[in-house]
């Protein structure tokens, strides 16, 4: 018997693939938002939201990753901007491979590329799309302890956005323990309060993706 | 869960790494996963048993062992092993901490003949 040391990480082909698709994205100088959350958390109506508010001024891409079905990517594309369904089948995330196969259909330049991961909290954070950052979608009937109990997903989000702030005084949630539990994880996320419903807190997000898509513009034209 | 992706990743890698050195029987394959990943082992075994037909590793076993979540604290300058990734010091209990170990998830080892 012989040993062989290897100390190659398993995902390597993942961090791989999610490189090159960066490549890809840096060439046309979009800002890629990897969009986590529970199912229902509102991450297609957060999307709605910040297109609505942006698409004048923007050219957006949404890639919508689902198990199955369109309902979602039609939603959307009512709001005349260009979508890509990716089906992930049997898989619960997207990975570098499936966004890759996504791009390989992108025929335009963006501004900005928000990508809609599949429902779940869990799987989604460990693998890279080729993303600039991961922006987590806390959602307030979920519980203000959600950050302690899916730890990863809010450390490594650069954004991290309270949803359903509308529903407030019906359900046990506390936005300052929602806070403190976000910050126990990562000190320097930053924290949107948002109701996708009525489209409350949405000035503050755009005013920052804003800012964002000027700044990536400005390190892509060196 | 995803784990039918990343043992499939998985058996890939021994997969290469066995043919690259003339290894044609993979009898054991060490790994690394740290504690602040949410690789669960027995989901990685299950998938593992079906996966590994067919190929060098087909009469292999995986061997796990776990990395411990470190972080260093910039205010007291200490490194410290922490249980639950709640990212704060255990000793001073600040916030200025980094992560040093617990997101790897690697193959350290291959043995066979
Ligand atoms: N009350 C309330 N409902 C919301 C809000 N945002 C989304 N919803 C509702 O929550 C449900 C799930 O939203 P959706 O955007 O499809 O969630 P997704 O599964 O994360 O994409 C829908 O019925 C939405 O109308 C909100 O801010 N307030
Ligand atoms: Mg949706
Ligand atoms: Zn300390």
């Amino acid at each position: 018997m012989k040993k062989i040391n290897v100390l190659k990480p398993v995902l390597v082909s993942n961090q791989q693939r999610a490189r090159e698709n960066r490549k890809v994205f840096d060439k046309m100088n979009s800002l890629v938002i990897n969009i986590i959350g529970s199912p229902g958390a509102g991450k297609t109506s957060f999307i709605k939201n910040i297109v609505t508010n942006l698409k004048t001024k923007y050219k957006i891409l949404v890639i919508e990753g689902d198990i199955k079905g369109q309902i979602d990517s039609k939603t959307i594309s009512r709001l005349g901007v260009d979508v890509i369904q990716i089906n992930t089948v049997t898989e619960c995330h997207l990975d570098a491979f499936m966004t890759a196969q996504a791009l390989g259909r992108i025929k335009k330049k963006y501004d900005l590329v928000l990508v809609e991961n599949v429902g779940n909290l869990v799987c989604p954070a460990e693998f890279e799309i080729g993303e600039d950052y991961k922006l987590a979608i806390l959602s307030t009937p979920e519980g203000d302890d959600k950050p302690l109990k899916y730890p990863l997903l809010f450390h490594l989000a650069r954004v991290i956005v309270i949803n359903k702030c509308d529903l407030l005084p019906y359900v046990d949630f506390g936005v300052g323990d929602a806070i403190r539990n976000i910050r126990k994880e990562n000190p320097g996320a930053t924290i949107f309060e948002v109701a996708a419903k009525t489209g409350a807190g949405f000035d503050k997000v755009c005013k920052h993706l804003e800012k964002e898509i000027h700044a990536r513009k400005k390190k892509n034209t060196r | 869960m995803h784990e039918f992706s990343v043992t499939r990743s998985l058996v890939e890698l021994c997969e290469q790494e066995a043919s690259r050195n003339n290894m044609k029987t993979v009898r054991r394959i060490n790994l690394k996963v740290g504690k602040f990943t949410g690789f669960s082992p027995d989901s990685i075994n299950f998938y593992f048993e079906h996966l590994k037909a067919d190929t060098r590793c087909h009469s292999a076993c995986l061997v796990f062992e776990e990395i411990p979540i470190k972080i260093a604290c910039r205010d007291c300058h200490g490194q410290h092993v922490i249980e639950e990734p709640t990212l704060l010091c255990p000793k001073c209990g600040s916030d200025k901490i980094e992560l040093v170990s617990g997101r790897e998830f690697f193959v350290a080892s291959i043995e066979g003949e």
